[in-house]
């Protein structure tokens, strides 16, 4: 039986296949074949294989079952007596059936109304072609585009030639120099770090041995104002990468590892990543064993590379204004009349050292910052400017190719593509946490659904970094502002080995960032990150769904072929 | 001002439309859980009416005590062969009993249920077998229900009651032998071992192989922590038909 009349006529093109056993001389009716909605399942599962001369469900429909024949058998022309030849002009009727959707006979013909006296008005319907009205009808007011800018957020980058250590921290003709002694001190930090040591590797040195890499950190501090606005001191040429391992070297805060040869095991260039020309500052930091895969062991090294960090801004807060090389000046905006658009990111928040730093008082920095698992991994909106200005400092430990580390938020590509666009009005970024417990993970959901309602917003863009549980939340978060009527647009590395496990029908226009040739997660830390052309990807997506124009699903398995077809309309 | 767009653009990643999650956390030890085991694929007492095998939306409810020689399969979906060999197959009753007198759950649950799920009238499981089903467990004190499915709308259809039972407040797993299938009708958890379909729960008669994947399927119950996780098993059996 397994489908009604109705199903069968809403697949009358799809193929007929029996859903049980048949006897022959059995008189074919829907309530003999199988759903075509679970076909793709179970050719998945190898339970059914489809031949060029199945045939379809209008054409078996009264036709008589020539041999007994088992469940999941496709129904051929050797099966089945009487049943419907397919015509071969209907084909044809189909491909040319497009131009006739718009019939050119009403546009031509006149409606003549003889008008003596009018009163009241007029009303016309809404969608009513009124170019084909022989007169002009009064345009609405619209407001005027206006771009007001909010908030200022002036950059000035400091290029580094060399980094040195020596007696004292300070900054001075392109050379940084680092206290000798700053890594013993930075132990006071936590109790649980034991030991921590700082190397300096040039960009022609890289084929050295490390330890997973828990994040790379930009040298940023503020001169003036805070988080967001005012004056920010930035080093060019020059990154923080964090490593570490526990006492009895064991690697911490690894879900999948980075561990070992840099320039192998490093994808250069990604916005999360270390440049090609950048001297790394690595800290490899040692904590307390058995602690590498709690909560308190990491943050432990953060602090205490935050420590050494910090001392490096004292020094960059010196550096006079005049002798910086670049100047980036950041707006945040306040548009007008340009539809109202939201970027959504899901951070992790599994507990553990699956966490972030919101807002730290120093760009990239841990201290006076608040981790998104302590307020509960509910949505926190940032202007992209306070994103832009190290707004996040990440802790996060999953898959090197996926995460975002602390470097990534600094750059990330989607917030600068979005709040630089003239055609529509980022009102914020928000960032929303994956909790560990399913119950809390709707709780944060509905609640970014509501922010979204309450934001006014037409369109949205969700992007998760990692696969797997988390997938549940990105699923949801979408579902929470597409359920609203609002646009959306989910980024994701999803590929092979991340494949969704849940979905929903609101995950209709989706960028992949997966970017190793298998589709898996590949651990070369940042490679399957959000880069600026997924960014392009993305947001042109978000503006075809908002204009209604539609979006071809996606096919079952991922290729690259389809995002290369996609690429092709951003150049 | 309008929107730079573009005609021909694909979506890039696919997505399976899961129905929302359900979830009932287990909050005892499994030594001191009732369990139930529940079957798609066409299991019921000798004396008890067939199923109709062109699809079927009833179900049998089967004493826990009754001996599995007293068991049948009506079903039209998959190759009989094995279970016909030894019901355990796709429904480990013997295994549910050494377990408790292994000590390594608590009980074996009163009534246990067989359905044919082949073809199966999806609303039908929605709204009438599957509540129907829940309720008969929640009665009886459930606190775990194992599933297994059969053919490829068995899988459907077990996964519907499972979801039923899970909302019903009893933790639920699916031993799937079609995980995919599984996975995207909305399992709360389910595990895979490498199986055909007809012998979902283990080789006929491989006592070892059925215990294994009856036990770590338990385990996963109190392991898995959030909706829709899956763990493929490894253990592995091909029927030569």
């Amino acid at each position: 039986m397994s489908i009604t009349v109705e199903t069968a006529s809403q697949h009358y093109n799809d193929p007929a296949v029996l859903c049980c056993l048949r006897k022959k001389g059995t008189v074919i009716s829907a309530s003999d074949l199988e759903d075509p909605a679970i076909f793709p399942d179970l050719e998945e599962s190898g339970l059914l294989t489809l031949s060029e001369d199945s045939l379809t469900i209008g054409q078996v429909l009264g036709s008589t079952l020539e041999q007994d024949a088992d469940a999941m058998t496709p129904l051929t022309p050797e099966l089945v007596s009487h049943y419907v030849e397919k015509k071969p002009e209907e084909k044809e009727k189909a491909t040319t059936s497009e131009p006739a959707a718009n019939p050119a006979g009403p546009k031509n013909s006149v409606i003549r109304f003889s008008i003596n006296e009018l009163k009241g008005q007029i009303e016309i319907p809404a969608g009513f072609d009124s170019a084909a009205l022989p007169f002009t009808l009064p345009e609405a007011p619209k407001p005027e585009p206006e771009d007001r800018i909010i908030r200022t957020l002036t950059q000035r980058e400091f290029n580094v030639q060399e980094v040195r250590v020596g007696a004292e921290t300070s900054f001075q003709d392109k050379v940084l120099t680092i206290r000798e002694g700053l890594c013993a001190e930075s132990l006071m930090a936590d109790p649980l770090v034991k030991d921590a040591q700082l190397d300096i590797i040039r960009p022609d040195e890289r084929h050295v041995y490390s330890n997973t890499i828990m994040d790379v950190i930009p040298i940023a501090t503020k001169v003036e104002g805070i988080l967001g606005e005012g004056t920010t001191n930035v080093m060019h040429g020059v990154v923080v990468i964090l490593t570490g391992v526990d006492e009895k070297g064991v690697q911490i805060h690894e879900f999948g590892s980075c561990e070992g040869y840099l320039d192998e095991k490093i994808r250069f260039g990604r916005p999360g990543s270390p440049d090609p020309d950048d001297i790394m500052i690595r800290i490899n930091v040692t904590v307390q064993e058995n602690t590498g895969m709690e909560r308190r062991g990491p943050f432990a090294a953060h602090k205490a590379c935050d420590y050494i960090i910090q001392e490096i801004r004292e020094a960059l807060k010196k550096a006079p204004a005049e002798a910086c090389d670049k100047e980036d000046v950041y707006h945040d905006y306040k548009k007008t009349g340009k539809p109202r658009v939201v970027l959504v990111k899901e951070i992790m928040g599994q507990g553990a050292m699956h966490d972030n730093v919101l807002l730290p008082t120093e760009p990239a920095g841990v201290k006076g910052g608040q981790r998104n698992v302590d307020l509960g991994n509910v949505p926190v909106v940032l202007s992209p400017n306070e994103v832009r200005d190290g707004g996040i400092h990440a802790l996060t430990c999953i898959g090197p190719a996926t995460k975002e580390v602390t470097r990534h938020y600094f750059r990330e590509p989607l917030v600068n593509l979005m709040a630089e666009d003239d055609e529509i009005n980022l009102v914020g970024v928000v960032f929303i946490g994956s909790p560990q417990v399913n119950d809390e993970k709707a709780y944060v959901s509905a609640r970014l659904g509501q922010l979204a309602e309450a934001l006014d917003v037409e369109g949205a863009i969700v992007t998760t970094e990692g696969f797997g549980n988390n997938h549940i939340d990105f699923a949801e978060n979408i579902e929470q502002i597409g359920r609203r009527g609002i646009k959306v647009v989910g980024a994701s590395y999803c590929a092979y080995q991340g494949q969704l496990v849940v979905g929903n029908k609101y995950m209709d226009a989706m960028i992949e960032l997966n970017k190793d040739k298998d589709g898996f997660e590949n651990e070369i830390l940042a490679d399957s990150t959000l880069c600026p052309s997924d960014a392009k990807r993305a947001l042109l997506m978000l503006k075809t769904k908002m204009a209604g124009v539609p979006i071809e699903p996606a096919n079952r398995k991922w290729t690259q072929e389809v995002i290369t077809a996609n690429e092709q309309f951003i150049q | 001002m309008p929107l730079t767009t573009v005609r021909g653009l694909k979506s890039e990643i696919y997505v399976p439309i899961t129905p929302p999650p359900v979830w009932t956390e287990l909050t005892k030890p499994l030594n001191q859980c009732t369990v139930a085991f529940c079957t798609a694929g066409g299991v019921h007492l000798k004396s008890q009416e067939r199923f109709n095998l062109s699809g079927d939306y009833s179900f049998r409810k089967i004493p826990s005590d009754t001996p599995s020689s007293e068991l049948m399969v009506s079903h039209g979906g998959f190759d009989n062969s094995d279970v016909n060999k030894d019901i355990n197959s796709m429904f480990p009753i013997d295994r549910l009993h050494e377990l408790v007198k292994e000590g390594f759950i608590g009980k074996v649950a009163p009534t246990l249920i067989g359905f044919m799920g082949g073809g199966g009238n999806v609303q039908k499981f929605k709204e009438e077998t599957g509540p129907e089903i829940a309720r008969i467990l929640k009665e009886e004190g459930v606190d775990i229900a194992v599933f297994t499915g059969g053919c490829g709308t068995c899988h459907r259809s077990a996964t519907i009651v499972e979801r039923a039972v899970e909302a019903a407040g009893i933790s639920t797993i699916i031993i799937a032998a079609l995980p995919p299938i599984a996975k995207q009708q909305g399992a709360p958890r389910i595990t895979a071992p490498h199986v055909p379909i007809g012998s979902n729960a283990g080789e006929p008669n491989n006592i070892e192989m059925q215990t294994a994947i009856l036990k770590d399927t338990l385990n996963q119950v109190e392991e898995m922590t959030t909706f829709g996780q899956m763990k493929t098993l490894p253990y592995e059996y091909r029927h030569n038909v």
